[in-house]
């Protein structure tokens, strides 16, 4: 039948027709029942969250986020890239990176957006965890089957307060999601500075004494109260300014005493219960939090009191470069497949890791790998700035140039005069043989940072003499490399601080937190001021003080918001 | 020759396009203040018509006189341009409104520009330091509004020797705003100037306004001991590289010595300064304490020129 037959009905085809869809709609009323019909077999949104596994998943969902490709993308732009310790192949400023590194961007800058849009993808998957999570069943009257649910519930809160914690230190005060999102309420506010990094604290406060201190084995790799309570010291020093003492580094102190010397540290002192609590009952307070409510324990099960201590961190991470087994590592395994979950890791991102590289099994941390050891890599280091950082420092060895070996003898090709400004190098023989499959767990917090926050703290808090100890005992370490005897001095409050700076200016450069540190310390104009007088294209002199701190708010979520939420001051 | 027609049509059409020419476009802006004071946001419109808008702000590097020497502007998105000024001036803002067509080989362009004036009225020192101390940046604290209290001790401990500490210094400010003036004592502050801080010195800080704040900035020593004997035994006094207002003093004593009231013959590190115990002023070779413990000194230096403006710091004796 010729196509246009099927139109030309005639005067009984019309006839035909009206039949046909009369008969039609009667079918179709037909189908509601079947359009009723509960869908066999799959999850729907009501009971997807009943059981663990169901929250497991969910919450696999936002590790997901942070393993992919557009936050380490943009955690070395912003991390690495603005700071002074490597220089860009892409700085002119008819680029929207060239005019970001210059501090010359404009409000509509698509790395400044994308950087706001994948963390507020990311806490909203965390938040579907958190807000479902009250419809978990548990099938046992076990200890164990509430404590299953209550880490997953820890780590959710973990990842939302990381996740926040990012975007409060590039834009400040930041508009808080509720957990339940509704069409009719997509335009939030922003909260302030204060408020932010309140809430911030108050899920890392929580996690701390949700989660065990540390994963181990089959676990490795998931977010633990060592990892909650050392961002919370990170979020405490974020907010606290150095030469003003105030309640911020003073709890750093105490917080460092609890994880770096064993000072016994109870779980209202960390939840800062009451006070954060308002008249919320404690066994309220308890079954939110997924510990087992009290008339539901057994004798033989734990009860968990106001008074009660937070998990023990002592001993469970160390400075010395061994890993989870105590087996010896080198400085530089530490960031490669060897030390991954090693006694100084912290928190990881954890990339899929491959046994034999088949199809499908994909590495997703490639992106690292592939972005940055490689011929055209967007950033890069050269031998003036790796003087200016090391000095005669060991850990200087272990940088790698053009044309020079890698560890396992690999011939680096990365353009000449360059160095690589990566630390999670793969060594050939544990680069699987497929393609897109050779990156490594990113080191996010390491125990070096807890006590080299925590001798900042105490030097903010004038016991200059303890904060000599910690700082030298990351030295101590470090000298063991090559039999070192070089120690840091003591000194008056703005001698050891600077010491302090250096030190972690070494130990965490190229782990794209160079430019926060700075900022966060205040200083990010007359760093960059001085580093710009050493490149020919004056990157860095545009930095405003008091402005670029912190970034503007992409222009679209003030358009779509109607003006509702604010632009930062300057922009 | 009907075959010819089609070709001859495309190339009627090709010509057309090649004499296609841009619209005239049309510069036009609303900006929400002529006034603005540094560091603060100034919001431009976009009120004309065209494809392309580039703002140059007028300030260094972005100044469109200078556009042959390789200033460049800052691309407008969306009809809304943001900036802010750092340094206080009057600077002629620049719109270029463009409109191309032809692949650029037509093109229109129209400015205009308005002048922004840019104040800036700062005359607050957030903090003031003695940047070179030996090796230490030394923090001066603000007692009320305008009183700068700069403790120095004597000598200084630093890898394991005891230096001199002198009172010619260098000094430096931290103050918001790049243009703000300082003047010490009525002469223009100079970073690598030492200046005596044995008297008080005037600060005053003048902003780009022309608006004028005074400080005073106040130096004291750290009281200390400059001898101390019990009994006849000198004690030598120890110092710490961390805390520049303690100090400690041992002394061994024959075995068998009662120690339990003796009263200690001191001098003290200057005229302006006194010695405490427990809130009861010591007097050399009258005030007797109890050494079985160690006995704590508490010292308070008063500025001669001003009364109200004085420092503390401590010395812990211990007798063996």
């Amino acid at each position: 039948m010729k196509i246009s037959n099927i139109f030309n009905l005639g005067k009984h085809g019309v006839r035909a027709g009206i039949l046909a869809v009369a008969l039609g709609s009667v079918a179709l009323t037909g189908c509601n029942d079947f359009l009723d019909q509960e869908v066999q077999g799959n999850n729907i949104d009501k009971d997807f969250y009943d059981t663990r596994y169901k929250l497991q998943a969910s919450l696999n969902a936002a590790y997901d986020i942070l393993q992919s490709d557009a936050i380490q993308d943009t955690d070395w732009r912003f991390g690495e890239a603005l700071g002074d310790h490597v220089i860009g192949t892409d700085e002119g400023l008819s680029s929207h990176m060239g005019q970001l590194v210059h501090f010359r961007f404009n409000t509509s800058n698509n790395f400044i957006r994308n950087r706001w849009e994948i963390y507020y993808k990311a806490i909203h998957r965390v938040n579907q965890v958190i807000a479902n999570i009250d419809r978990a069943k548990v099938s046992t009257n076990d200890y164990s089957a509430y404590r299953e649910i209550r880490e997953i519930l820890g780590q959710a809160k973990f990842l939302r307060a990381y996740f926040y914690f990012n975007l409060a230190k590039t834009f400040g005060g930041v508009p808080i999601r509720p957990e339940v999102e509704t069409v009719d309420k997509l335009v939030i506010p922003r909260s302030s500075r204060e408020d932010t990094y309140a809430y911030i604290e108050k899920d890392l406060r929580e996690a701390a004494i949700m989660l065990p201190n540390r994963y181990t084995s089959n676990n490795s790799g998931k977010a633990s109260s060592g990892a909650a309570t050392a961002l919370l010291m990170k979020v405490l020093m974020y907010q606290a300014v150095p030469g003003t003492l105030s309640d911020k580094w003073q709890e750093m102190v105490k917080l460092g005493g609890y994880f770096v010397k064993g000072n016994a540290l109870s779980l209202k002192e960390m939840l800062h219960y009451p006070e954060n609590y308002g008249d919320m009952e404690w066994e309220t307070l308890r079954k939110s939090l997924w510990f087992k409510p009290r008339e539901l324990n057994a004798e033989t099960d734990p009860y968990e009191s106001p008074e009660s201590l937070c998990p023990v961190l002592l001993n469970a991470y160390s400075l010395r470069y061994v890993d989870a087994y105590g087996n010896p590592l080198t400085y530089d395994q530490q960031f490669y497949l060897d030390g991954e979950f090693c006694q100084g890791s912290i928190f990881e991102i954890v990339f899929k890791e491959s046994g034999d590289g088949t199809a499908g099994d994909v590495n997703e941390g490639g992106y690292i790998f592939d972005t940055l050891f490689s011929l055209d890599s967007p950033i890069y280091s050269i031998s003036d700035i790796i003087t200016r950082i090391y000095g005669t420092d060991v850990r200087r060895n272990f940088t790698i140039g053009h044309h020079e070996y890698t560890p396992d003898m690999e011939n680096t090709e990365i353009g000449s005069g360059r160095i690589l400004s990566l630390k999670w190098y793969t060594p050939i023989k544990d680069r699987p043989v497929y393609g897109g499959d050779n990156g490594k767990n990113r080191r996010i917090l390491r125990y070096a940072d807890v006590v080299l926050m925590y001798a900042e703290a105490l030097n903010e808090c004038g016991n200059g003499a303890e904060a000599l100890e910690q700082l030298n005992s990351n030295k101590r370490v470090v000298n063991e490399i090559n039999n070192g005897t070089t120690l840091y001095i003591g000194g008056g409050y703005g001698y050891l601080r600077d010491q302090i700076w250096k030190e972690r200016e070494i130990e965490f450069a190229f782990e794209w937190d160079r430019f926060f540190d700075i900022v966060r310390q205040g200083r990010a104009k007359s760093v960059l001021q001085s580093f710009s007088q050493t490149r020919s294209n004056q990157r860095g002199v545009y930095f405003r003080e008091g402005i670029n701190e912190i970034f503007p708010i992409p222009q679209m979520e003030i358009d779509v918001s109607n003006g509702v939420v604010t632009q930062n001051p300057g922009y | 020759m009907k075959k010819y027609i089609p070709l001859l049509a495309l190339a009627l059409v090709m010509a057309a396009c090649s004499d296609e020419v841009a619209e005239q476009p049309r510069a036009a802006i609303e900006l929400d203040k002529n006034i603005a004071e540094i560091n603060e946001s100034l919001v431009m419109r976009f009120t004309g018509s065209a494809d392309n808008v580039v703002v140059f702000p007028g300030d260094e590097g972005q100044d469109y006189e200078r556009l042959s020497e390789g200033n460049s502007g800052l691309v407008v998105n969306k009809g809304l341009f943001t900036y802010a000024y750092s340094t206080p001036g009057t600077y002629k803002l620049v719109c270029v409104a463009t409109n191309h067509a032809n692949e650029g080989l037509s093109l229109l362009s129209d400015t205009c520009s308005v002048w922004v004036r840019v104040i800036d009225d700062v005359t607050e020192i957030t903090r003031l330091s003695a940047p070179q101390v030996l090796y230490d940046e030394v923090f001066a604290s603000l007692h009320g509004d305008k009183d700068w209290v700069l403790a120095l001790p004597k000598r200084m401990r630093f890898s394991n020797s005891d230096r001199n500490v002198a009172l010619n210094q260098r000094l430096k400010f931290y103050i918001p705003s790049q243009s703000t003036q300082v003047f010490i004592d009525g002469e223009p502050y100079q970073s690598n100037t030492r200046y005596n801080l044995a008297n008080m010195l005037e600060v005053k800080t003048v902003s780009n306004e022309g608006s004028e704040r005074v400080y005073k900035l106040h130096t004291l020593n750290y009281g200390e001991f400059s001898t101390f004997s019990l009994a006849g035994v000198r004690g030598t006094l120890q110092r710490t590289e961390f805390d520049y207002s303690y100090s400690e003093l041992d002394i061994t004593l024959p075995a068998g010595t009662d120690v339990t009231a003796l009263a200690p013959e001191f001098t003290l590190s200057g005229d302006n300064v006194r010695v405490y115990v427990d809130g009861i002023e010591q007097q050399t070779g009258v005030s007797t304490q109890d050494f079985t413990t160690p006995v704590t000194y508490r010292f308070v230096t008063t500025s001669t020129a001003d009364p109200s403006i004085s420092v503390e710091s401590t010395c812990k004796v211990t007798v063996n």
